[in-house]
């Protein structure tokens, strides 16, 4: 395992008088990919969004390579973001820039990549996932899956220390899933640090090198996915489990 | 009767070039009108990004509030009282009808600009902030970059409206004795007491302006449809 590149300790998050968030406490190692599973509402895609500062944990601390990062400087902040990659179940592409405009945008903007050296390196990542042809193409001529790997693409080229996942695949049609949880795995295999937020067991159990089971703001039970699996230890979890595995 | 009409055409234009009425009127209709849009322009924008800035994250308490207060204001009077006002009062001792027309209208436009750019604003899903705020870049960045070219894109028409309705409101500036192009009408409607060929011919001038304004905003609207908009990549 490798050095502790996140720390979460007591994380709490209210929005007005709900509690999303009731501490949360774990860590994210180097090259784990971490799988938060659990039922709607139970506060995963909240505490996703807290580990790059999307929303502003209302209590505890999170730690990114030893650094305080919710009580850092904006320009901090935005520098740690730019260290998380993120995508999200809509796939937020931007639709007013085609393909290598969103994926170049903001290595120049924020790394102060020149277009040139980040055109090159766009296209290189879209010739691993199989989609320079749609370079020059817009976001509304993809398929959901297209949009997701193109997404996914958008985030690897800042160079990463670690991804999140926000239920990569619940938003696309069933026979899109695959080509999206393959690059994911693919990336997991080449070593990537992942938090990964979704309903896919399949790919917990077989990517995951820990798995999170998340309810009522709690993180509830976290093991090794086989133990995590086969032999669940909360009542909670294995009546999750007995839902989902059928 | 087509006798009347060209001795009345000859009387109206030609005889003591009063055709330079309409013509020097026009200059400066279209002097106050693009000036005022442009100023119309920054102000929206400034205030649009403000306003939005603060209902969604709660940025700029003190600035919202005095947006809140200018938009009010502005959209509360007549054009024609702001006129007066910015003339006789707050620009008292600026010389320039011209200056004084161009702040009034930009000022007064900049207000419906902005809710127009807001509505723009609105407009975008929340996860392209989002999506920018994670890639790293910051909020003004994620703002000016992501945000404000699909806003407008999705408010042009409406904007071009704004654009369309400013062209034409400058047509009050006679209240302040500058000669625009349809006080330059007036006046040769009061030296020849022809009403038909002055006032026609006005209105049909800033007809004129209007269809080739609109044809241009079309053209412009099918350009970013077409290209998908490519602001950003052009940009940089």
């Amino acid at each position: 395992m490798g050095k502790e590149l996140l720390k979460i300790e007591n994380l709490k998050k209210s929005f007005g008088p709900l509690q999303v968030l009731k501490g949360v406490s774990t860590n994210v190692c180097e090259g784990e990919v971490v799988v938060v599973i659990g039922p709607s509402g139970g506060g995963k895609s909240t505490f996703l969004r807290c580990l790059n500062l999307l929303e502003t944990p209302t209590e505890g601390t999170i730690w990114f390579n030893g650094q305080d990062i919710v009580h850092a400087s904006e320009r901090e902040k935005n520098h740690v973001r730019s260290e998380m990659g993120m995508v999200f179940q809509h796939f937020n592409l931007f639709p007013h820039l085609s393909i290598l405009g969103n994926i170049t945008l903001a290595p120049q903007l924020v790394r102060g990549l020149k277009k040139k050296e980040a055109e090159a390196k766009a296209m290189e990542l879209l010739e691993r996932v199989g989609l320079a042809d749609k370079a020059k193409a817009y976001p509304q001529q993809l398929s959901g899956g297209q949009k997701q790997r193109v997404a996914i693409v958008r985030s690897l080229a800042m160079n990463p220390q670690v991804m999140l996942f926000d239920e990569p695949t619940s938003a696309l049609d069933p026979e899109m899933v695959g080509e999206v949880l393959n690059l994911m795995k693919a990336l997991a295999k080449a070593g990537m640090t992942m938090v990964v937020v979704t309903h896919e067991m399949g790919f917990a159990r077989e990517v995951g090198t820990r798995v999170c089971f998340m309810d009522g703001g709690l993180l509830v039970e976290e093991n090794a996915p086989e133990a995590f699996f086969d032999n669940p230890g909360h009542p909670r979890l294995k009546d999750f489990l007995s839902k989902v595995l059928k | 009767m087509w006798q009347t009409f060209l001795d009345d055409c000859r009387l109206c234009f030609i005889k003591n070039n009063r055709w330079q009425y309409l013509f020097d009127g026009l200059g400066v209709t279209l002097q106050v009108a693009i000036q005022a849009i442009l100023i119309g322009i920054v102000i929206g924008f400034f205030v649009a990004v403000i306003r939005s800035s603060h209902d969604k994250y709660g940025r700029f308490p003190v600035l919202n509030a005095l947006a809140k207060i200018y938009l009010t204001v502005i959209r509360g009077t007549p054009m024609v009282v702001q006129l007066l006002i910015t003339y006789y009062i707050i620009l008292k001792s600026i010389d320039s009808k011209v200056i004084v027309a161009v702040l009034a209208f930009g000022i007064n436009s900049g207000a419906y600009q902005a809710e127009i750019i807001r509505a723009g604003i609105c407009s975008i899903d929340p996860g392209q902030m989002e999506a920018g705020r994670a890639l790293g870049m910051g909020y003004w960045k994620t703002m000016f970059r992501i945000i404000l070219p699909q806003a407008v894109r999705n408010v042009l028409p409406a904007l071009g409206n704004e654009f369309i309705v400013l062209m034409k409101d400058t047509s009050i500036v006679g209240y302040i004795a500058l000669i625009d192009l349809a006080k330059g009408g007036d006046i040769i409607r009061s030296q020849t007491y022809s009403v038909y060929v002055p006032y026609l011919t006005v209105a049909a001038i800033y007809l004129i302006l209007v269809m080739f304004f609109t044809w241009l905003l079309g053209k412009l609207e099918r350009y970013l449809r077409n290209t998908g908009a490519d602001v950003v990549q052009n940009n940089s």
